[in-house]
């Protein structure tokens, strides 16, 4: 039966469901048979759209057999063909539904991996949808209560951000990405989190905004402690005294090397623009203190 | 000729020569008002015995005496060296019978005393280098600016201790490389314990990670159990049922049966 031609199989199916005069309910099991056969068929033959139908008609009937499992796992296969035929805004409405159908199982965990699969094939295409898909795959682990899963679909959210180049977005992940691992208390992914955010920030030339990052995140004992605070301290010191070669210096230290490779090779570029600006804004600043101080 | 004859022939002979002799008119001169030719003759002659001292020190071989020595001179030294300012102020004061180029030479002298002074070797000096070359470097490991304490102690001590002995020289330089050789090595073993604490760490947090998704696996293992377990006593029921020992006689019994016609009706054909 799975030999003969898959069109052949297709037709066949197509007439089981269609409602007429003879039929008057559609016969979904075998039909849905059918279709998987077809689309496997269709698959081998790399007959990529064709077996997309199918697999969308297969997981149609999984619905109506109320197998939501079955159903999502078809429409994850139907997405994936999307995805060689760079057929984008499928692919997104494909792992949607596949997520949708997972929830109904009961399993956001499946239901988070879909849609970061999604993400995954977009983030070169559509970034900002792929940004999407990633937020709401956290959002919906977070939910359950696991975020420790939702660190790599953070650190991936974080990478498309920098490759856009919306620095702030990526740094605001990153706190995100804190705030979860405080809450699974890991605190090692927890301060690097931190320290990468110090250091988007800094290469966005926005001394202001890491150094507010600095002393928000200076607050929480966890970070305080730790060796990303020493590194993230010396790093600020150096841009405040203006000290380009101890900013290279930090950069090739080992907390830093242990970061992920996108905000390693954000840190090696460090500095950037005129590190001297900040170096007389500081020397600005002190003097106000010391005639507050006289007075 | 007697010996005494001897002696006063040569006593004779002194007094008539006394005027060549140096030695006296130097006594002569010492014995004298002059305070600070007395005190400059006793700093001399101390200044020529501690010398002698150091180059016997310098040849001695066991270290012990040597060490005993160096300690003597430098006792001597720091003697001298307070009857220094003493001298000086001798040396400003108007003697009669001088006149004023010796004046203004006695303060030169007493400036080149203190010199010949401190040049007196006495094996301290590169053993202070040292000690100073090992202070500045516990100062420079402990930061980065330290290092420039180290090498301005270090250019003191060359130009105004410039007292090496090639033993010194060589031990310093051995001294230098090997602890550059053990910065070396130490560095390399932080980084690689910055790598082995990192994965550490992130080990650490991958186990917590997977724990929770163990202890379901453990949970749905257990049930799935069970289930096997009751359909396994199930199922040894049903084929008990199936195969219970009356059901199985009148089995045999009806086959029995069967085959028995079967032979009757082939015996009635054949």
């Amino acid at each position: 039966m799975s030999t003969s031609d898959p069109s052949k199989l297709i037709s066949k199916a197509d007439k089981l469901t269609k409602l007429s005069l003879t039929r008057w309910s559609a016969d979904w099991k075998s039909a849905t048979v059918l279709y998987e056969q077809a689309a496997n068929g269709f698959r081998v033959a790399r007959n990529y759209e064709k077996a997309k139908l199918a697999f969308e008609k297969a997981s149609q009937g999984q619905e109506m057999l109320s197998s939501p499992w079955d159903a999502a796992k078809h429409m994850e296969s139907a997405a994936a063909l999307a995805k060689e035929l760079r057929n984008w805004a499928e692919v997104i409405d494909f792992y949607r539904k596949a997520s949708e159908l997972y929830m109904q199982c009961d399993r956001p965990q499946p239901a988070s991996d879909a849609l970061a699969k999604g993400a995954r094939a977009l983030e070169d295409a559509l970034p900002d949808d792929a940004i999407q898909l990633y937020t709401d795959a956290c959002v919906i682990l977070e939910d359950d209560g696991k975020e420790q899963m939702a660190f790599d679909l953070y650190r991936a959210a974080t990478s498309v951000y920098v490759k856009l180049e919306k620095y702030t977005d990526a740094a605001a992940f990153l706190l995100r990405l804190g705030l979860a691992a405080d809450k699974c208390n890991a605190r090692n992914s927890q301060c690097k989190a931190y320290l990468s955010a110090i250091i988007v920030y800094l290469y966005a030339h926005d001394l202001k905004q890491a150094e507010k990052c600095y002393n928000d995140c200076s607050q929480i004992d966890a970070f305080l402690g730790s060796d990303q605070n020493r590194c993230a301290s010396k790093l600020l010191s150096a841009y405040t005294e203006g000290d380009v070669e101890e900013i290279k210096r930090v950069a090739q230290s080992s907390a830093i090397s242990n970061l992920d490779n996108v905000i390693i090779k954000l840190a090696r570029k460090l500095p950037t623009g005129d590190v001297s600006a900040f170096k007389t804004d500081a020397a600005n600043e002190e003097e106000p203190l010391d005639e507050n101080d006289l007075t | 000729m007697t010996v005494i004859d001897l002696i006063t022939r040569v006593d004779a002979i002194c007094k008539k020569y006394e005027k060549y002799d140096i030695d006296k008119h130097k006594e002569a001169n010492v014995t004298g008002d002059d305070a600070f030719a007395r005190l400059y003759g006793v700093v001399e002659s101390e200044i020529d015995a501690a010398l002698q001292k150091s180059e016997a020190a310098a040849t001695e071989k066991s270290r012990a005496t040597a060490v005993a020595m160096n300690a003597e001179i430098r006792r001597t030294k720091a003697r001298l060296l307070e009857e220094l300012p003493k001298l000086q102020r001798l040396a400003l004061k108007k003697v009669k019978g001088l006149s004023r180029e010796e004046l203004e030479a006695r303060n030169d002298l007493v400036y080149s005393l203190k010199d010949r002074i401190e040049a007196i070797p006495d094996g301290s000096t590169a053993a202070a280098k040292q000690s100073g070359g090992v202070s500045g470097g516990w100062a420079a490991s402990s930061s980065y600016t330290g290092i420039k304490i180290d090498s301005s102690s270090e250019e003191a001590f060359e130009s105004e201790y410039f007292q090496q002995t090639e033993e010194s020289d060589r031990f310093r330089q051995e001294y230098e490389m090997r602890r550059m050789k053990q910065d070396q090595g130490l560095e390399v073993i932080a980084e690689g314990l910055d790598t082995l604490k990192n994965m550490a760490h992130d080990m650490n947090e991958e186990i917590d990670r997977q724990m929770p998704l163990m202890d379901e696996i453990d949970e749905k293992v257990d049930r799935a159990a069970s289930d096997l377990k009751s359909t396994n006593v199930r199922l040894k029921d049903t084929v008990n049922q199936l195969r219970s020992s009356r059901n199985f006689c009148i089995d045999i019994i009806l086959l029995c049966i069967i085959l028995g016609i079967a032979a009757y009706l082939y015996n009635v054909l054949k």
